[in-house]
């Protein structure tokens, strides 16, 4: 591989800032020799990661900063115009007024910019209060839906069995319309920051598991686990199956099934 | 390399963005009013998604905004164009203020120096307009696993390098290497791609 060629796969993640120092001081080094195509490749680097701040939530800045901004932009630019016109021959106490005038300005300011900032902190705690609140309306909504799944004649109840003796069984149930819910009491917590992971083994032969939520237990080993969109349907399932797997789940199952259930 | 030669840089029309600069250098407060309505809202945006806090928020922005006004003259059109020059003017001091006295610090203030960064445009992105591109990018990004897309925007959003991603999301170092790198390639390939 040539030194460009290598160099030239790192430009990207340069351009993000993720380099670690041993491997961005050569990369700085190897630029300061005036590589052209290393640098036209990483003025392309940089605007392909510039791309990435598309990816942030859109939102909008108050009107107040507009108006502050220009407030200074125009003082700013009249400042830049007057220092350049001829000097004017105004009188000794018009300046004191100006002056008086100025210092007034001065403190109308300073006294809005508090009241603004006031205002804004006020918004800011009505809006967490607001959240708080609509995060206590989803899991209560949650709650209701997995105490609906648990109790409807018309889910199917899963036992799913340890694959080895000492663990406790897990129990689930399936609602054709509302989801899955699962259950565990005294389910050893995986080591780490690992979690469990449920999968969805399907009928079809040779079918891959399709994964699933995760969830850790808590230090009692209790957990109520709800899958209000399983990713198959109930028809399209055999089995539903447990693994631990790194924080955050995995695409495929990394280790053998510590719990499965069949779906009659 | 990325198209880079087919770039017609000799006839690149002068954008809208660039003669509102330009104006800057007059201080003509009305040039700065119209970029200002034209790009505080991604600016801001993108700002915020790093500090999470809406009021150290507006700070950046009109820091950043304000570093424009008076520092028009940084900006040079031939170097690139204005918009990702913007977007990485804001992130660089939203990581500044969210990491003071670091080692990510230094590393952000080790490319702080080098601003304005030379930037260039693909050819085949020149006739996407911004919303376009941005539906493009939100899409492309949602196709990646989900650890993927994390530690993209761990480097992007929190400026993590590889091996503090590493150590956060807890996978191999190489991996996260590969994640990222092959994450950037099926982006510019989906850009390129769908020209």
């Amino acid at each position: 591989m040539s030194e460009c060629a290598k160099f030239g796969e790192m430009l990207e993640a340069y351009a993000l800032g993720a380099l670690d120092a041993p491997e961005r001081a050569a990369l700085e080094a190897h630029l300061a020799t005036g590589c052209s195509d290393c640098a036209k490749a990483l003025a392309e680097g940089r605007w392909l990661v510039s791309q990435l701040a598309y990816l942030a939530s859109e939102a909008a800045p108050s009107d107040t900063l507009k108006g502050r901004l220009l407030q200074t932009v125009r003082a700013e630019a009249q400042s830049a115009g007057t220092s350049t016109a001829p000097k004017s021959a105004i009188p000794f106490w018009m300046w004191a007024g100006v002056a008086a005038l100025l210092v007034v300005t001065i403190y109308s300011g300073w006294n809005a910019q508090r009241l603004q900032r006031d205002i804004q902190d006020t918004n800011q705690k009505a809006a967490a209060i607001l959240q708080q609140r609509r995060d206590l309306e989803a899991q209560l909504e949650a709650a209701k839906r997995a105490a609906t799944i648990v109790t409807d004649p018309a889910s199917v109840k899963i036992a799913l069995a340890s694959t080895d003796l000492q663990t406790p069984p897990l129990e689930a149930a399936w609602h054709s319309q509302l989801g899955i819910v699962l259950t565990g009491q005294k389910t050893p917590v995986p080591p780490g920051n690992r979690v469990l992971q449920l999968w969805l083994i399907p009928k079809a032969p040779g079918g891959k598991p399709v994964p699933s939520l995760t969830i850790r237990p808590d230090a009692d080993g209790k957990f109520v686990l709800l899958v209000a969109n399983p990713p198959e349907l109930m028809a399209q399932t055999k089995a539903l199956a447990i693994t631990e797997e790194p924080e955050g789940g995995s695409p495929q199952p990394t280790t053998a099934p510590r719990w499965v259930g069949g779906i009659s | 390399m990325f198209l880079a030669a087919l770039i017609p840089t000799a006839h690149r029309e002068v954008s809208p963005d660039a003669t509102l600069v330009n104006r800057l250098l007059q201080k003509d407060v009305s040039a700065f009013e119209q970029l200002y309505d034209r790009h505080s809202r991604p600016i801001y945006s993108l700002v915020l998604r790093i500090l999470q806090q809406t009021g150290t928020s507006e700070e950046v922005v009109q820091d950043v905004f304000l570093h424009l006004w008076r520092n028009a003259a940084q900006y040079d059109v031939s170097r690139g164009p204005f918009v990702p020059w913007l977007f990485t003017l804001a992130r660089n001091r939203a990581l500044d203020t969210l990491r003071l006295k670091s080692e990510r610090q230094r590393r952000r203030e080790d490319q702080t120096k080098e601003l304005p960064p030379i930037v260039s445009v693909p050819q085949y992105e020149q006739q996407f307009d911004e919303k376009r591109r941005a539906e493009k990018v939100r899409t492309l990004m949602a196709s990646l696993r989900p650890q993927q897309k994390k530690a993209i925007e761990l480097a992007y959003f929190e400026g993590m390098s590889h091996s503090e991603i590493a150590a956060a999301l807890q996978e191999p170092l190489g991996t996260v290497k590969s994640w990222i790198r092959n994450g950037l390639m099926r982006l510019k390939e989906e850009l390129q791609a769908t020209t």
